[in-house]
């Protein structure tokens, strides 16, 4: 069972953002997340959500997959907003008790409750066209400048990759070691949460054990193939800009064109 | 020209490692000299312990001899700044195809290797295809390792290995882990390589059957080389190696025994093949 455990969220289809370069929808997604903070009135949010709803559709990846990610932050969704719709300033509208409802609170509300959809959406749309391969190659190929730095860009790509290779191995494993424990009377379904908590532990040593002793044996296998690090390596795939990237790419620039001009020529929502 | 020399090589872990490995200060490989010529098939057999796996991490200088020499093509194998020469030209794969795999998917794992060397994208992209094709993996190109079967992963290993284009490969008990039809996938491979690609291969296993297959064959026992030659030459010599409790094939034991009861038997076979023709020429 365990071992139908999908990386990610990747959601393999075939639309123009899949085919897309990863480094260009890195680029657009950062560009993008700028964009929605910067959005100080109504017509700048009606543009961002309305692009980002956009985009969504572009991606031929089912409503219900961003329905899902958005369940898991519907509580901090509702929390802020009736946070930010209570403890507004200005003169209230309603009152009653400590509540109360300002026009300033509620626009807070409103913009706090867009901007973090559309903030989980355009992110899913990421994480659902990219595999997490394609994302780790472009981010380190976006990160290479930093090696001015002295940060080990290849090297922590590198991690990446091995750790989502060994993802599914491990998850077998552990399968493995809980079935091969449970032969042997152990009881992992029943008692009080620190006591399952606890049976957990004859799981967890054995499987550290063997992840140590398959890193020993990966690093002799690189070593045998003659991996020296990141200096003089080349890749087999290359990334190449397409035409669906600029065009991509140019309508990310239009949107931040539309709501600098909505920012500038109309007026800002008082919060 | 032999490809692989060595010289009275022996070895021993440092204190830390023999620790580890619960050796103590035993030579690990005691006054092993042999040789190994360019297109060869050569088998190492020994049991468990006996250094055969310390020998075939001496073939690509992961270890290096703690007296003796060893050769790879003319380069002595102590020679630090060489190391990578040599590892270019013999290849190791080793026991578990998991634990050998590096990327999460076949062709960028093939890939790894003449990645590490800086060969040129479009040449890697050849030379990936070339590999998967020749263990007939080339279907799978796009699968995640995790989907395959054990003897897939292990032909996915010797194609990442040889897409370095080595002159040799060592496979250390590439089978152990693997079922019947897996170990036959891997040995036929195996085979193929050393005859259509003319690369020298060097197979350590505990299987007798399949170091039958060799032009020649090392007995390792307590870390030396108890005999060699062809697998006719090693494997006649029976009370020798029962002695060591160490195996022959099947149909040699089978046409052995019947020897040491009085059957007129004057050869003894290696395959099924050939034990078959023998008794049914006996039994006529």
């Amino acid at each position: 069972m365990m071992r139908d455990v999908t990386l990610g969220q990747y959601f393999p289809a075939k639309s123009v953002l899949h085919s897309m370069d990863p480094r260009a929808k890195i680029l657009s997604l950062i560009a993008y997340i700028v964009l929605i903070f910067c959005t100080f009135n109504y017509f700048a949010l009606l543009l961002t959500a309305l692009s980002v709803i956009c985009i969504v559709l572009l991606s031929a990846v089912p409503f219900r997959m961003y329905l899902k990610s958005l369940k898991v932050i519907i509580i901090v969704i509702v929390i802020t907003s009736l946070l930010n719709l209570f403890y507004g300033s200005g003169e209230p509208i309603v009152q009653f008790w400590i509540f109360k409802i300002t026009w300033q609170g509620i626009n807070n509300a409103v913009f706090v409750c867009v901007r973090i959809i559309s903030l989980i959406m355009v992110s899913s749309v990421l994480t659902f066209t990219t595999s997490p391969t394609d994302l780790t190659d472009a981010l380190e190929r976006l990160l290479k400048p930093l090696t001015v730095f002295h940060i080990k860009v290849h090297e922590i790509a590198m991690m990446m990759t091995i750790a989502l290779r060994f993802v599914p191995t491990l998850l077998e494993e552990t399968d493995k070691i809980m079935s091969a424990q449970k032969a042997r009377g152990a009881d992992m379904e029943s008692g009080s949460l620190s006591k399952r908590v606890k049976a957990l532990i004859p799981v967890l040593v054995p499987l550290f054990v063997s992840a140590f002793r398959r890193a020993y044996d990966l690093a002799v296998a690189m070593e045998c193939r003659c991996y020296q690090g990141g200096n003089g390596r080349t890749r087999m795939k290359q990334l190449h800009i397409q035409k669906s990237d600029i065009f991509c790419m140019s309508f990310v620039l239009l949107i931040i064109i539309g709501v600098v001009l909505c920012n500038v020529f109309l007026p800002t929502v008082p919060r | 020209m032999d490809f692989i020399t060595a010289q009275n090589l022996s070895f021993r872990y440092d204190t830390e490692y023999s620790q580890l490995k619960n050796d103590g200060q035993r030579m690990v490989l005691d006054d092993v000299s042999l040789n190994i010529k360019k297109g060869e098939f050569v088998a190492i057999v020994g049991h468990n312990g006996s250094g055969k796996s310390t020998l075939a991490k001496q073939f690509n200088a992961m270890l290096i001899p703690t007296s003796g020499k060893l050769f790879v093509d003319g380069i002595d194998t102590s020679d630090e700044s060489r190391c990578y020469d040599i590892r270019r030209k013999v290849g190791l794969v080793l026991q578990n195809p998991d634990n050998q795999l590096v990327a999460s998917i076949v062709e960028e794992d093939v890939a790894f290797g003449p990645e590490n060397l800086g060969i040129e994208p479009s040449l890697i992209r050849e030379r990936v295809d070339e590999a998967l094709k020749a263990v007939d993996m080339y279907d799978f190109r796009t699968f995640a390792p995790h989907k395959l079967s054990g003897g897939q992963k292990q032909r996915v290993a010797i194609a990442g290995v040889i897409a370095m284009q080595p002159d040799c490969i060592v496979l250390d008990e590439p089978t152990a882990m693997l079922d019947p039809s897996g170990r036959n996938e891997v040995i036929k491979t195996i085979k193929r390589l050393n005859k259509e690609s003319g690369i020298t291969v060097v197979l350590i296993t505990h299987f007798m059957e399949e170091a039958v297959n060799a032009d020649k064959v090392f007995v390792m026992d307590g870390g030396k080389i108890l005999c060699s030659g062809t697998p006719y030459e090693v494997f006649s010599q029976v009370e020798l190696l029962k002695k060591r409790r160490l195996d022959v094939p099947v149909a040699t034991q089978l046409c052995y025994k019947l020897r040491a009861c009085g059957v007129d038997i004057k050869s003894l076979p290696l395959t099924n093949e050939e034990c078959i023709a023998l008794l049914s020429e006996v039994l006529k």
